[in-house]
């Protein structure tokens, strides 16, 4: 593609010091085997060597695990309500394709109607430099659905591994911007090549699969089996692992605090996997354990394309990885039963 | 696709939808031992003069420092020198509402969610059946019916609680019988010293008055056991799943269709709803609870 | 005895259970979707029982799924969890009459996490991890490689001097030899233990700031059995919901205080953890101190009342 540039291994430090006066670059690090993308520690950029990709998903950077919404005093005169200080734009540097998609998704709920100026603040001033998949986990499944170890639909720039460098793609104007700005060289046709050889081999190695096919319909056709749910969420544990790892996920909680005058309401990720989840005065309409994990499956493959025409899920396998039972979206997505004739 | 809330009037305090207003209580009835109803206006006469909403629009309303909580606005947009909101005293939020009183200072956000559909409302004869609390969204409809009297038909009010004690809204049952143009009936679960009325469980007490489903909409609210048997009683009267109108609750926080927790299949009950008619959640509510 | 063989009488017991309609279901352990795991199988359908699984990475504690069963049920228990079993005997939610407890000797399970730390790859690209008595060899590119298992079982296996279940209905293989060197276990709480208050102090807000309150911790212990659990009361609430590191630390003490008595070391919670927060350094801490001061491991006498919920005013105060 035209306009491609090329940065050298060796420049790469320089580019996010660079690119580190005008944001904060967040990149990933390891904090006792936890990978999650954090403020870049200026040194070097080491972590190529072993990341894949971070535990915690980016979505963290733009829908915090906590989050102050306002500060409250109690003066005389009554209430006065505290709007939290703006933030320095950031740039989250290595950013997968899949969680940069997941991104878009989880735009969708935050834009529509009443727009969510938390979300949509720190969504505007982030810029994504996405990193194309090399080493796919056996628990990556993006291709099916809809996204890929190199899709550049949802990041601002693309890198690709070419060996002794990355090939630059920019995919937005603003991820033109940070490229033109940066003083690269233009990509060679041999560097075209390789980053087509090394998305191809990246491709190759998803190796999970499902059949989306008509599972919207199959899964309002089983709605009401309550032998399919129940068996489908024996082993669950009902924790948080799968929904709060999930990119796609976006569940918040809020709550007061108040120390004699002063005072702050926050949010927080929530799961609809908590049996208090929904829990009410005088009932609870999802106290049974595999009513949360028919919500959990139906939100995320049924009402999800109902409301916003795309499935809720980009295939990133972190809920696969990390569940303590080895509860396996994919495998119970499979389990589904054809949708009934009518 | 999505309700488009677009189309509602907002009001978001500097333009952050979770921002409340601050609102002052002015008026505080005590219509049970656990059910309050509040008075209350907005400290900003600018918001005051300007502010509008629908019958069936609720809010999140804040105790500060303890948290919010979602209730319906339950005075009639006809009557604007004041707002009403009733809740009963069930958890933290509530409690801590219960011991505020006049002048107290809480939070305001709103108004949200869909309304009852006057424009379907006009013209035709409505029965409304309510339980205990559940009567505060059907009296904002009822008195913004009262208010434009002509436009509707017919009135039928079935209205019970589980002791004369639970009735709340007194005044307001008081008004409606006093009133030639309204059937009201008033029922109590079970026999009762204190009682010489209608006894029985407002489906079956409905069943017994009968009313006819020509022409006719039913709208429904009060506690979830009510709202499923009162379903079949209506289907039975010949009421159609589209003739009949409810308003849900659901534990709520964000109240806007974010925070993902009141949805019904894929309706948000804060967005698409609280008000839906039995024909949109049938395929979902029977096995959601 | 070899895990193939255990395995092979496990399938045969678990099969003549069901369709002797002796237990409503059976609780075991079956492949997982990813390389070196196994998932809890749940099932009333005898033909299931052909997948039951004994080999190096059976970790869930199965007696967290027991609480609330109603009916029969067959269970798979290593020590560790056939403790868990007599401690949730204990505080009455399990019935002895109710259970088949299928026990199995364990020589320790293989932590993949170590395995990988070790060979610097992960564990979708190591091609096998294969125990044979004493031995672990992993193959990786092409390569084989024995580690003494003192480098690759879990810090809690290393730790376990009970890994025979002595609560059962089934010994389906031969009593296990105790772990003999508990030292390479406890490497981390001794590194604790060697901290001043201040550097601890340090070490937890540092690792606690990493907890994003999932519960996969509680949720995963057998101890933890409470219908509702302290932190969900909002009336008194007693610690918010939000993910501080403070909210965190006290949750999770909180929680160690509740389960001490209960806890039999089984290391699901650690395990469990996505943030690889050392839980076990709290919670293997506490099994001590409730050995030390109360002469007590949960699980090993099915008599006493539990613990902390038993009192005799002739009791020392100290």
């Amino acid at each position: 593609m035209a306009g491609n540039k090329k940065i050298h291994s060796q420049d790469l430090v320089k580019l996010l010091e660079k690119w580190s006066q005008d944001f904060t670059v967040f990149a990933p690090s390891r904090e006792n085997g936890e990978v999650l993308m954090r403020e870049w520690d200026g040194k070097d950029t080491g972590f190529l060597e072993w990341y894949r990709n971070s535990t915690q998903p980016p979505k963290d950077a733009i829908l915090p695990p906590l989050e102050k919404m306002f500060a409250f005093h109690k003066e005389k005169e009554g209430y006065r309500i505290e709007l939290p200080p703006e933030q320095r734009r950031r740039l989250l540097f290595g950013i997968r394709p899949c969680d940069a998609r997941a991104l878009t998704i989880v735009d969708m709920p935050f834009k529509e109607g009443y727009e969510d100026p938390y979300y949509l603040a720190r969504r505007q001033g982030t810029l994504l430099v996405g990193l194309s998949c090399t080493r796919p986990y056996d628990s990556c499944f993006c291709t099916s659905v809809g996204g890929g170890p190199s899709d550049a639909s949802a990041v601002d720039v693309l890198l690709t591994d070419i060996g002794d460098g990355y090939l630059a793609e920019a995919a937005t104007s603003a991820g033109g911007e940070l490229l033109d700005g940066a003083g690269l060289a233009d990509a060679s046709p041999a560097d075209e090549a390789k980053a087509v050889e090394a998305k191809k081999a990246a491709l190759a190695g998803i190796g999970r699969k499902i059949d989306t096919e008509g599972l919207k319909d199959r899964l309002l056709s089983c709605f009401e089996d309550r032998e399919f749910w129940e068996k489908t969420a024996a082993k669950c544990l009902s924790c948080g692992v799968c929904t709060f790892f999930c990119p796609t996920c976006y569940c918040f909680d809020i709550n007061d605090e108040m120390v004699r005058e002063e005072g702050a309401r926050f949010r927080s990720w929530d799961s609809c996997a908590f049996s208090v989840y929904t829990q009410m005065p005088m009932e609870n309409p999802r106290l049974e354990k595999w009513r949360r994990v028919r919500q959990k499956v139906c939100h995320k493959f049924e009402f999800y394309p109902m409301n916003f025409g795309v499935i809720g899920c980009v295939g990133c396998g972190r809920c696969i990885r990390l569940c303590p039972v080895n509860w396996d979206i994919t495998r119970v997505l499979d389990s589904v039963p054809a949708a009934a004739q009518s | 696709m999505a309700t488009d809330t677009a189309q509602r009037p907002a009001f978001p305090a500097g333009g952050n939808v979770y921002l409340p207003h601050i609102a002052v209580i002015e008026k505080v009835i005590d219509e049970t031992p656990a059910v309050k109803t509040f008075h209350f206006n907005f400290k900003d006469e600018k918001l005051r003069q300007e502010f509008t909403f629908e019958s069936g629009q609720f809010a999140e309303y804040s105790v500060f420092g303890v948290g919010e909580a979602p209730f319906c606005i339950s005075s009639s947009p006809t009557r604007k020198d004041h707002l009403e909101f009733a809740m009963q005293r069930v958890g933290k939020v509530t409690t801590a509402l219960h011991r505020l009183g006049v002048g107290a200072e809480i939070g305001f956000r709103g108004p949200y969610g869909n309304c009852f559909p006057l424009d379907v409302l006009q013209g035709k004869n409505l029965v409304f059946v309510g339980g205990g609390i559940g009567l505060a969204p059907l009296r904002s409809l009822i008195w913004n019916v009262v208010d434009n009297r002509d436009s509707y038909g017919k009135i039928d009010i079935v209205y019970g609680a589980r002791t004369p004690a639970d009735l709340c809204f007194q005044y307001d049952l008081d008004a409606w019988a006093k009133d030639g143009s309204i059937g009201m009936v008033t029922t109590i679960d079970r026999e009762h010293p204190d009682w010489s009325g209608t006894v029985g469980l407002v489906p079956k007490v409905l069943e017994e008055v009968g009313p006819s489903p020509d022409n006719a909409v039913a709208i429904v609210c009060g506690p979830p056991i009510m709202i499923r048997f009162t379903f079949p009683a209506l289907a039975k009267l010949g009421f159609t799943p589209e003739q009949m109108i409810t308003t849900l609750e659901k534990r709520m926080k964000c109240g806007i269709g974010k925070c993902g927790r009141c949805n019904i299949g894929n309706l948000y009950v804060c967005r698409d709803g609280p008000v839906f008619s039995y024909a949109q959640i049938k395929d979902f509510i029977s096995s959601e609870h | 005895m070899a895990d193939i063989d255990i395995e092979k009488r496990l399938r045969q017991e678990a099969r003549e259970l069901l369709e002797q309609g002796k237990v409503d279901r059976i609780i075991g352990y079956e492949a997982g979707s990813l390389k070196f795991s196994t998932t809890p199988m749940v099932t009333a359908d005898k033909d299931d029982t052909d997948r039951l699984v004994v080999n190096p990475f059976v970790v869930n504690n199965l007696s967290a799924f027991l609480t609330g069963m109603e009916g029969k049920t067959g269970v798979v228990a290593k020590g560790c969890d056939s403790r868990s079993i007599v401690s949730l005997m204990q505080d009455r939610k399990v019935a002895r009459e109710n259970l088949v407890i299928l026990g199995i000797p364990c020589p320790g399970l293989v932590d993949v996490r170590k395995i990988e730390a070790l060979l610097g790859k992960e564990s979708d690209e190591l091609e096998d991890i294969a125990r044979e008595g004493d031995k672990v060899t992993v193959t990786a590119g092409g390569k084989k490689t024995e580690l003494p298992p003192a480098k690759v079982l879990f810090d809690n296996c290393l730790a376990c001097d009970m890994p025979t279940p002595e609560e059962y209905d089934v010994l389906l293989g031969e009593p296990q030899a105790p772990a003999t060197d508990p030292t390479a276990s406890r490497a981390g709480i001794e590194e604790l233990e060697a901290k001043s208050p201040e550097q601890r102090w340090e070490f937890w807000k540092g690792e606690f700031s990493r907890c994003t309150r999932c519960y996969a911790c509680r949720n995963a212990c057998p101890a933890c059995f409470c219908q509702r659990c302290f932190v969900e009361e909002t009336h008194p609430q007693w610690v918010l919901p939000v993910p501080r590191w403070q909210d965190n630390l006290i949750f999770q003490l909180i929680r160690t205080i509740h389960v001490a008595g209960r806890c039999t070391d089984c290391g699901n919670c650690e395990r469990a953890c996505p943030a690889h927060i050392p839980l076990r350094s709290l919670s293997r801490k506490m099994y001590d101190m409730v050995d030390e001061l109360f002469h007590y491991r949960a699980g090993t006498d099915r008599n006493p009342e539990p613990l902390l919920t038993a009192y005799d005013a002739s009791e020392s105060e100290d």
